[in-house]
Formats: C-alpha cells, structure tokens, sequence
C-alpha cells in the first residue's frame, strides 16, 4: 500500500491574498513534510472558478513549487483537463515533460475532462465531446513525449509536423493515469491500460466491483501509452489522533465541509442535459454524506480518521479489496489548523505506514 | 462557506401566497409537455432574490419553464414559471420567483396548495417543426416570449429536473408564518428534445424579478412528461441555513 495526498487547496472567504497565499503554503508544508515522512506520491487537481472549493487551477505551478521542495515524493496531476478550450495538447505535452525534468523524473500524469457546468460553461466547452476530446488527448500524449517529430490530425486538434520540447526524464514516459468517478470510467482506464485515479468516496462495496471490474478488463487492454500502468488508487480523509473520538470528530468536520462545499458544484447533468454526462459523479454520495457542515452523521464508510488503530483497520480493509495507494484530503476551508493536520500527518507515519511498509524484495521471495 | 441569499422574506409576509393547511393531496399531471430553457444571470442580479436560508448556485442561473397540462383536476391549463437556481443545503433547488397559469382556477389552486406566487394569464405552449414556442401576457402585455430552436432527440435519461422551492404563509406549530416550502414533483419521461433557448421578450420586473438580467444561455430540454404535484414533505425556516432550519411535514410524498 502507497499512501499520497490530494490537493483541492480550498480557500474560504474573505478571501485576501494573504490567506491565499498562506493556504498554498501550508499546502507545500505539508508536503515537505509528507516527503520526510514517506508518503509517495503528492497530486493537485485542475479545477476553474470552484469558489472556496479549490483555488487549484495552476496545478503545474503548484507541483513545481512541490517538486522543487522535495527529494523523493512523486508529483502528479490529478488531473489535467483534456478539453481543448482548457489545454491545448502540445501545450500539455511541454509543461509535463518540464515538470518531469524538474523533479528528476517524479511525475505522474492524470488526466480527465471536468464535471462540472461551472468549469465547462466557463470555458465555452461542448460537454457533449468531452469524452472524445480525452480519449484523442491521452492517444497522443505517449507519442508527443517519445516520438522525436510528431504530427497529428484530429477530430479535436492538428499540428503539422513538430519537435515537441523538451522530452521527460522518465523513459519510455511517466505513468498516466484517469480520474474515475464516474461509473464505467474504471473500463475507459483499464482498455487503455491507464492507472485508476479514483476520486470518488464510495464505500467497500461498489470499490469493490469497480477494482474487480478494472483489474479484469486491464489484463486484455491495448495500452494508449508504451506500457501499462495496472494502479488503482482511491481518495480518503485523512485525520489522525491519539484520542479516536477526536480523530472521528475532526475527520468528520474535514470530510462534512468539504462534502458541502463539493454539493454547492453545479455539475454538468444539472444543467446541460448530455449523452456524456449520465452520471452526477461524485456528488450523489457526497449530498448523502454531506448533510451539513456541522454535521456528525453519515459518511461513507472506510474514512481514515480517527486514532492509529482504527486507521490501520480501514486502511487493511481497502487493502483487502485490491486498492494500491490512497491519496488523502488534509483539510477543506482551512477547518483544521495547520499545526493539527502536521500532527496528524506525523502520527500517520508514525503508527499506521509501519503496519503497511513494503517489504524488502528478498526478504518477499523467501516467503 | 457557501455564500447565502439576502432576501427575508419575513419582511413583508402579505405579499405572499397564504396556504390553509400543509396537507394537500397530490395531484396526478399525465403526458405533460414541459419546456424549459437555463440561462445564466450575472449574480448580483440575483443575490436579493434569493432567501437567506439558501445558497446561490455558482455561476448563478435561472429555468424559464412552459408548460402544457392537458389534464389535471382543475381541467387542462398551462403554467409559465421563473425559477433561481440555487442550493437547499447540499441540494439543487429552483427557487420560484414568479409564475403565470392560463386558467384562473389552476392559479388559484396553485397559490392555496402548494404556495406557488402564481397569477392568471395568456400562457401558450405551441409546437413548430423547427421550434417549441413559449409566450405568456399578462395585462396584455407580452412578458416572455422564449423558444427552444431546433429541438433534437435525447433520452429521458440525459434530462434531469431539480426539485423546487416556493415562499409562502402556512400555519406551523399553531401560527401562520413565511416559510419556504419543497415541491419535488417526478417524471416519467415519454419523450425529450435538447435545443438551444432563444428568449424574444423578458420583462424581468413582471416575473418579479426586475434586476434580473438575462446573460449566457446554457441549454433548453422539451420533455413530453408523466408528471404530478406530490403532498409537500419538507418545509423550511427561511432564515436558518436549510441543514438547520428544515422539518419533514410527512414521510410520503404520494396519497396516504
């Protein structure tokens, strides 16, 4: 089991560009931290005009910022929006590529195509095509990265022929992976032989199908890129205590706020009725579970807060079920002080990554 | 958190519709033709709109909605209606900012019932080959005249409608008082079109609206409906946020 965290780097009002500025720098705190304690990987989303949601809409900025920070956590995208009106490819292509340079080769690419009316809307995005446009993306990425020239004609895009510069450090390319949320996005991953970036917080049972579901379709996939990348992760709240019933009370305060402020999202199906977008994605559960900020009820289960050992039982029991690495949300409109989610991180590694190290290769053989 | 509205609708409780009692029946609407076209509104148009106990939808918007009732129990009539998008809480709600019906009994029966602010008009709902038309007068004066142009084929499936909320006087706890009250009628979908709205004539202040201001058109849907208007389940405080002020009037939104 890998452990990463998750970026929305939400910000509430007042908004000044002091406390903007601080929240991104607890954000990289916690990352330099996470890095000195083990964690592997760190992503950061794009999202656009999410107010107090995420004010993460310059993901390859934040990520250099990380990269530069640390010496050994791996930086990721999760995601890049592969819609043209919000990136162009080649655009795409170049600033990982930078980013893999940077970081020595840390970079993990995430990519999907926006939920929301909010964002789409705001880009003058065709939600209908949004699926295309991805599939077309994440098709021409691998060449763009290896090939030396390379020249396309698309349905969503064309270039004439080209150097596109400079290449990754990592050869063939960095993994790349999908966001999945909605239902069946699991099998779009898998045919292309991308890794699951599951950002949705259902519980055991529908995780459950989805990595059976993932895992079975992966082994016969026609991998978009020069390998395949079979890695289900999924995301979680992470809020760690000595006291179980404060660890409880304050995860659910993180995952209660963030939960709202995730519902205050127009997503697209509310608005723009489309073929492309069936599915409310995350939000169904999320308005189950989100019955209020100051709500103490239900959420989903399988949530890693509370103390060590309640984390460690949920962390085995998404172990059980196939998951590779979780990726943690620390904290959502700055409810929980800075000085606390540090803490929480610190007794994460210390009482809970011991139950789940990895263990030395041949020490594994022997067994 | 979440920013809220700034209407209190407390302020001035007889200028909105005054209900008996809050247990009507429901009523059954079969093979209703529902037009409805969003729009997106710049927000401070919107904010003094909205109750204080909701939350703006982010970017804001509003639904325009044409409907063709061909048989309810109060005869066929046809129903204009400006709604707010907007947030209950975690959920999506059209707030009802103002309604035209074609029959004077649908209109007095909407406001007593279910509290719609609901006055009597011409409202006509007409199909063209190219369009789907939508015009209502009041006074006769036109307020709306709206179309959704080119309407092609979708499933009902892709539609999706939100429930609604509608200001109104209804005795709670032995006192008539403003409240804010849901209506979520369902939907049986027989037939959907998706086309892109087109709006000739918005006179804002007549929809009670008058800051109001039309901007970027999102979407139009034509729906041919199953559809009802349900016992209302779920009343609200309209100055409490709505995950702290609502309270469920019955279980069941059907006849028991």
């Amino acid at each position: 089991m890998k452990f990463g965290l998750f970026f929305e780097i939400s910000i509430p009002r007042p908004w000044t560009a002091e406390k903007e500025r601080t929240v991104y720098n607890n954000c990289l705190e916690q990352v330099k931290l996470a890095d000195e304690l083990g964690f592997e990987h760190v992503w950061a989303v794009e999202h656009h005009f999410l107010e107090e949601y995420s004010h993460c809409s310059a993901p390859e900025l934040f990520l250099t910022a990380c990269a530069v920070l640390t010496r050994r956590i791996r930086v990721g995208h999760g995601i890049v929006v592969c819609v043209p009106e919000f990136n162009h490819p080649i655009k795409i292509a170049e600033r990982t590529a930078t980013l893999d340079l940077l970081s020595a080769g840390r970079l993990e690419v995430g990519t999907g195509r926006s939920a929301t009316w909010t964002e789409l809307g705001g880009f003058c995005a065709n939600p209908d095509t949004t699926k295309k446009s991805w599939d077309e993306f994440v098709r021409c990425l691998p060449k763009m990265w290896m090939q030396e020239t390379f020249s396309y004609q698309g349905e969503f895009w064309s270039m004439p022929e080209r150097t596109i510069l400079p290449k990754p450090y990592q050869k063939p390319h960095p993994p790349m992976w999908v966001a999945v949320t909605s239902p069946g996005t699991e099998i779009d991953a898998a045919d292309r032989g991308l890794g699951s970036l599951g950002l949705s917080f259902a519980g055991f049972g529908e995780q459950e199908k989805k990595i059976a579901e993932y895992r079975r379709r992966i082994k016969s996939c026609e991998p978009v890129g020069a390998f395949v990348n079979e890695q289900v992760a999924t995301t979680n709240f992470l809020f760690c205590h000595e006291d179980e019933k404060t660890g409880i009370e304050m995860g659910q305060k993180l995952g209660n706020t963030f939960n709202y402020l995730a519902t205050q999202l127009i997503s697209t199906r509310e608005v723009y009725s489309s073929p492309s977008y069936q599915s409310l994605g995350l939000l169904p559960a999320l308005r189950r579970a989100a019955t209020g900020p100051d709500a103490g009820e239900q959420q989903t289960e399988g949530m890693a807060y509370g103390d060590p050992a309640r984390i460690v039982r949920a962390v085995k029991k998404w172990e059980s079920l196939g998951v590779d690495c979780i990726n943690f949300i620390l904290n959502a409109n700055e409810v929980i002080p800075q000085d606390q989610v540090m803490a929480s991180l610190r007794l994460f590694a210390r009482e809970v990554m011991p139950h789940f190290a990895r263990k030395p290769a041949d020490a594994a053989a022997a067994e | 958190m979440p920013l809220y509205g700034t209407l209190d609708i407390t302020r001035s409780p007889a200028g909105l519709p005054t209900l008996a009692n809050l247990d009507t029946e429901a009523w059954a609407l079969p093979k209703a033709e529902t037009m409805q076209l969003l729009i997106e509104v710049p927000r401070v148009t919107t904010d003094r709109l909205l109750p204080k106990a909701m939350h703006p939808a982010l970017p804001s918007y509003v639904g325009l909605a044409v409907t063709k009732y061909s048989d309810s129990p109060v005869g066929p009539f046809n129903l204009a209606m400006l709604r707010l998008g907007s947030r209950a809480g975690a959920h999506p709600r059209g707030f009802l900012l103002g309604a035209v019906a074609s029959t004077e009994a649908a209109a007095r029966e909407l406001r007593a019932r279910w509290g719609f602010p609901v006055e009597s008009g011409e409202v006509k709902f007409l199909r063209r080959h190219d369009r789907v038309m939508g015009t209502v007068k009041k006074d006769g004066r036109i307020i709306l005249d709206c179309a959704l142009v080119d309407p092609q084929p979708v499933s009902g499936t892709d539609v999706q409608y939100i429930n609604w909320v509608t200001a109104a006087n209804a005795p709670l706890d032995g006192k008539t008082q403003p409240m804010l009250i849901q209506v979520d009628p369902k939907y049986t979908f027989y037939k959907a079109e998706r086309g892109k709205p087109l709006i000739g004539t918005f006179d804002a202040a007549a929809w009670k609206a008058p800051d109001l201001k039309l901007a970027e058109p999102i979407v139009g849907t034509c729906c041919t409906v199953d559809t009802d208007l349900p016992r209302i389940r779920f009343v609200m405080d309209p100055l409490k946020p709505v995950f702290q002020g609502t309270r469920r009037i019955r279980e069941s939104r059907a006849e028991d």
